[in-house]
């Protein structure tokens, strides 16, 4: 038995019947870390000590019978953005290298309180900005899949963790795709909830307005135990909602519609035959399909390259070298501010923080920030006007599977098309989930997306498992198999 | 040709919150640094703002009361600006959708009644201290300590159009405004505390331009006594300039407490582009009429309907603007009391005068709970009706203060009842001039002087019970 | 949109310290960039209406009750200097 390859529920059928205990499960996916971090890198930390000594107190509440909930025991990796308390939390940046949390984000208070032990911190394209963790000032994750290729990103390396099997789940965050794509590209479920379902509150903000946390799992049954887990309306995120589910279909009667404009030029034909392979079992199933046209997905790109580095020129401007991080010497506190900038962050921060700051400016804010901010809301309207017509949105994750290391570094406008089909639900704010389908030529994992109106998270998440079921896929990447 | 000035004034008030604007850390008066501090206000990586319910609805009853329009679907925007002791390098504020806006203050000057008209009122978050090390002056600091305890403090910021006209009616303006916030219960208004803090927007023109001439912004003024010296100052300067035909940089000066000038301020490192944007970390606050409504039912009596009460005692209006701004209780104490006695002159003057200077001499504040209206009526009737001297009646408000007395009582057990008979009196003045002689002749040779010295000894033969001014008239009639 | 960017002053509003090549490359991939969104420009959402929250939520004020988060230590543990409880910072200018 492959312990790795259970499901969260299979693993806490086997604790309860006390056929497994937690601490041979940790055992186990520590096991596989020692073996594929020296290759995949997807880990920045792991708390192995730590973790194997909490989960005998796991073993002793199944033990008696009192588990703390169905997550109980279960190995969960924190993408290194969301602040853990006692630990570092560096987002992948110089900036942060030496930053140790004080507190605990509601994501992580509300696991704990479930009895969940956290395995470590994995890797991220610095302050979660980039497609590939190219952008780690650590050095990057590779795919566990084909280490020639990139995990995706910027959650790339809580993509591996859970793909190879050095954790059952992991957090990651998603502000343009960064839990989808490298979730598509790794061959795992993952899924962006809708905004405001879980709280921000202790994930390092890159864009405020569009960041959600979310899970990244083998199964889509694993994403909705471990999205249960964790969402929830939070006091200390004003932008979190109250709980106000919204049911559709998730049977036969489920309508689903095709964007026309994700099916276009810019899509590999691999990305696209997944999709229609999709239909097909879906036409089988009794769905009825359309196609349905979203011009303004053609603007996404556009409006999120103004939104994203405009929010985060501001959220990244508390990293000044004053009150904690790596501090560069300077003659005044400015010049102190400037080199420690300077030196903390890495080239594409600061790329998105200069065209953030540049969007603001004086005398450009109307033309750049104030229009994207109108076109943001107009294809909000649009999404809201399709799911009039069908209850679901289908469309290939990512244009093409995963590629390969400095194939994307000249141009900065190539890598930002690898979030070409991910973007809009971020900016729509709705629930949108990966879903593994199949594999390309190279043997390189391929997916298609799902989407659903807001709220509609829990029906999203019980039709993703029909469609899991319908499409029967579940190969997992054998580089440990090799490896034993 | 004749110049004349321009003033705006842009006040922040602390508001009076147990908690700060954005997070649930106390709001704490202490001389130990970083105390009350959480990962929201101290600018931690992660770390959320939810804005506080009583500081939105200290901030919009105080734009009800300046008689503002309250902005119904507003919002938070962001200031950028990197300092050190802004934890986020962004302060949130409010930009162009402020909770208040158009309003207007009445103030006092002198003895008549002034508009100020105010532009907007909004909230804003403090910033953490900073303590410059070095030689004691900011330019040649050698490092710079931060506290962030007052971080995210909340605070309303209330500025006026530019309407002020002189240093003293600036003066009047903030002493209004200061006790408004007070009155409304929302600061403490401790200017010393630096409860409230004033910038002013400084202008001087020819007469007749209809532009304002070039705008001079004055910082650290930390006293009325500093607002006005440093607005006197400022137009001065100006003024000068303008005749001498050099210009007027539009620029940020700085007060000098000590040196009592104004001097150019080396500009904040950066630019001043703000890049104020919508903080999405905070959806649009929605203020509905249910909780404007509710907000103005709460409005307690404000210092303009306090004057206007007084007047109709028959106050002068700086008679009635000195007791608004007065301690609640005067002001209680003043209208109840004057209903009593129904004499407003000598009801202001013994409050305002004898009571309150006694109370000042003792060094308290407050006035034990048998002090009412009505025994203090009895003590300014006895006067008005001369039963009793003015001496008499300090004494007997002395023990009032002290003791549970009753002053008509009081002043019969101590023999404090004047004697008005005249022909009691008549004889006593006899008897005194009897015995006078010398003295007698000398007043008449033109020594009026010693009438008052005869007056004295008719009271001390009277043994303290006679009314003086009658015993002065007799004495005259006499000689 | 006229592009002229000022990478100099930008730089200096962010407050990141550039090299002569930095610039050069920022400049460029900005240009990049801004050049792709210009799309934006030409729509027409003049009347679109501008909701912060993205599902259109209204905002929650908290009630004014405090409680304590960090200690003395903890607010100081990851400082790069102190002195007497401050943080220390090279001097600022106001």
């Amino acid at each position: 038995m492959n312990i790795a390859n259970l499901s969260i529920s299979e693993i806490s059928n086997l604790y309860k019947n006390k056929e497994l205990k937690p601490s041979e499960v940790y055992k186990e996916v520590f096991t596989n870390a020692s073996l594929s971090e020296s290759i995949i890198h997807a880990h920045l930390k792991l708390f192995q000590d730590e973790a194997t000594e909490a989960s005998k107190l796991s073993d002793e509440r199944y033990a008696k019978g009192n588990p703390l909930s169905d997550i109980d025991g279960i190995p969960i990796a924190i993408k290194d953005n969301i602040n853990l308390k006692n630990h570092e939390t560096t987002c992948s940046s110089k900036m942060l290298s030496n930053y140790v949390s004080p507190y605990d984000a509601t994501v992580i208070t509300k696991l704990r309180n479930n009895g969940v032990v956290f395995t470590g911190k994995t890797n991220l394209d610095e302050f979660a900005m980039g497609s590939s963790t190219e952008n780690s000032a650590f050095g990057p994750t590779k795919n566990p899949w084909n280490p020639e290729h990139v995990p995706g990103g910027s959650s790339g390396g809580s993509a591996a963790v859970v793909s190879v099997g050095s954790a059952i789940a992991s957090l990651g965050s998603d502000t343009g795709g960064s839990i989808r794509q490298p979730a598509s590209f790794c061959g795992v479920v993952g899924f962006k909830p809708t905004y405001g379902t879980v709280s921000r509150y202790g994930l390092v903000a890159f864009a405020s307005s569009l960041d959600q946390i979310g899970p990244i799992t083998n199964s889509v049954e694993d994403a909705k135990i471990l999205y249960n887990s964790i969402k929830g309306h939070d006091p200390l995120d004003a932008t979190s909602i109250k709980e106000s589910t919204v049911e559709i279909p998730t049977d036969k009667n489920a309508k689903i519609g095709v964007i026309k404009e994700l099916m276009e030029e810019g899509i590999s034909d691999e990305s696209k035959k997944e999709v229609e392979k999709t239909i097909k079992l879906l036409e089988e199933n009794g769905n009825k399909v359309v196609e349905v046209s979203l011009p303004l997905t053609k603007m996404a790109l556009s409006i999120y390259y103004l939104i994203a580095p405009a929010e985060c020129s501001a959220n990244l401007s508390r990293f000044d070298g004053v009150r904690y991080g790596i501090r560069e010497a300077g003659a005044t506190s400015y010049e102190m501010m400037e080199n420690t900038r300077a030196e903390g962050f890495g080239e594409e921060v600061k790329k998105r923080i200069l065209l953030g700051t540049y969007a603001l400016s004086a005398g450009y804010y109307d033309a750049y920030y104030g229009q994207a901010l109108k076109a943001r809301s107009a294809i909000t309207k649009d999404f809201e006007n399709i799911f009039k017509e069908v209850d679901y949105l289908i469309s290939p994750t990512t244009p093409t599977p995963a590629f390969k290391f400095g194939e994307k570094t000249e141009n900065p406008l190539e890598m930002y098309m690898s979030d070409l089909c991910t973007i809009p639900a971020n900016l729509a704010g709705i629930p949108a989930i990966s879903i593994p389908t199949g594999l390309s030529k190279e043997d390189m994992p391929l997916s298609i997306q799902l989407m659903s109106p807001a709220r509609t998270d829990s029906s999203l998440l019980e039709f993703s498992e029909t469609i899991e079921k319908l499409l029967g896929f579940n190969q997992r990447t054998l580089l440990l198999e090799d490896m034993k | 040709m004749n110049m004349v000035p321009t003033i705006g004034i842009e006040t922040h008030v602390e508001l009076n919150t147990n908690s700060k604007m954005f997070c649930k850390c106390a709001v704490v008066e202490t001389e130990n640094p970083n105390e009350s501090l959480c990962p929201t206000c101290l600018g931690l990586p992660g770390a959320l703002p939810v804005p506080n319910l009583k500081a939105i609805e200290s901030i919009t009853m105080l734009a009800l009361s300046a008689n503002c329009a309250i902005t119904k679907n507003g919002m938070f925007h962001r200031k950028n600006y990197f300092y050190p002791d802004l934890p986020k390098n962004y302060q949130i504020s409010q930009f162009d959708l402020p909770v208040g806006v158009d309003g207007s203050i009445e103030i006092i000057l002198n003895e008549t009644k002034e508009i100020v008209e105010i532009e907007r009122v909004h909230m804003e978050e403090d910033t953490g201290k900073s303590i410059h090390k070095g030689s004691g002056r900011i330019d040649s600091a050698t490092s710079t300590l931060l506290d962030f305890n007052r971080s995210g403090v909340p605070l309303v910021e209330i500025v006026t159009k530019p309407v002020i006209k002189s240093s003293k009616e600036a003066v009047s303006y903030i002493e209004e405004l200061r006790q408004l916030v007070i009155d409304l219960k929302i600061s403490e208004g401790k200017l010393e505390k630096g409860n409230l803090r004033f910038d002013a927007n400084i202008s001087v023109a020819q007469e007749g331009d209809n532009e304002l001439g070039v705008k001079v912004e004055i910082k650290n003024m930390n006293s009325l006594r500093s607002l006005e010296k440093a607005i006197d100052y400022e137009i001065k300067r100006q003024t000068k300039l303008i005749e001498s035909n050099e210009v007027i940089i539009q620029e940020t000066r700085h007060w000098d407490e000590d040196k009592e000038v104004t001097s150019s301020m080396r500009s904040k490192e950066g630019s001043a582009d703000y890049r104020y944007f919508s903080d999405p970390d905070l959806p649009n606050m929605i203020l509905s009429d249910e909780f404007i409504d509710n907000i103005k039912k709460t409005i307690p009596i404000l210092p303009s309907e306090k004057r206007d009460k007084l007047s109709e005692t028959g106050l002068s209006i700086s008679e009635s603007n000195y007791l608004s701004k007065s301690e609640e209780w005067i002001y209680d104490l003043f209208l109840k009391t004057q209903k009593i006695t129904n004499d407003t002159k000598s009801t202001f003057n013994l409050i305002t005068g004898e009571l309150q200077g006694q109370l000042r001499k003792a060094g308290t504040e407050e006035l034990p709970e048998w002090f009412t209206s009505e025994r203090l009526s009895e003590i300014i009737k006895m006067i008005n009706e001369n039963k009793i001297s003015f001496t008499s009646g300090k004494e007997i408000l002395t023990n009032l203060i002290k003791n549970e007395i009753i002053p008509t009582k009081y002043a019969e057990d101590n023999n404090l009842i004047q004697d008005n008979d005249s022909d009691e009196i008549a004889k006593i003045v006899q008897n005194v001039i009897e015995s006078n002689k010398e003295v007698v002749e000398r007043i008449k040779d033109g020594e009026e002087k010693l009438v008052g010295f005869l007056v004295g000894q008719i009271i001390k033969s009277s043994k303290g019970n006679i009314n003086p001014s009658i015993a002065k008239d007799l004495l005259l009639k006499e000689l | 949109m006229k592009k002229d960017i000022d990478i100099k002053s930008v730089a200096k509003l962010a407050a990141i310290k550039l090299t002569d090549a930095d610039e050069k490359k920022f400049e460029k991939d900005l240009n990049i960039i801004l050049e792709h969104v210009d799309a934006l420009s030409k729509m027409n959402i003049e009347d679109e209406e501008i909701n912060i929250h993205p599902l259109g939520e209204k905002l929650n004020l908290r009630e004014d009750v405090s409680s304590e988060f960090l200690t003395h230590d903890e607010a100081m543990s990851n400082s790069p200097e102190t002195e007497d409880g401050h943080f220390v910072v090279p001097p600022s200018l106001d």
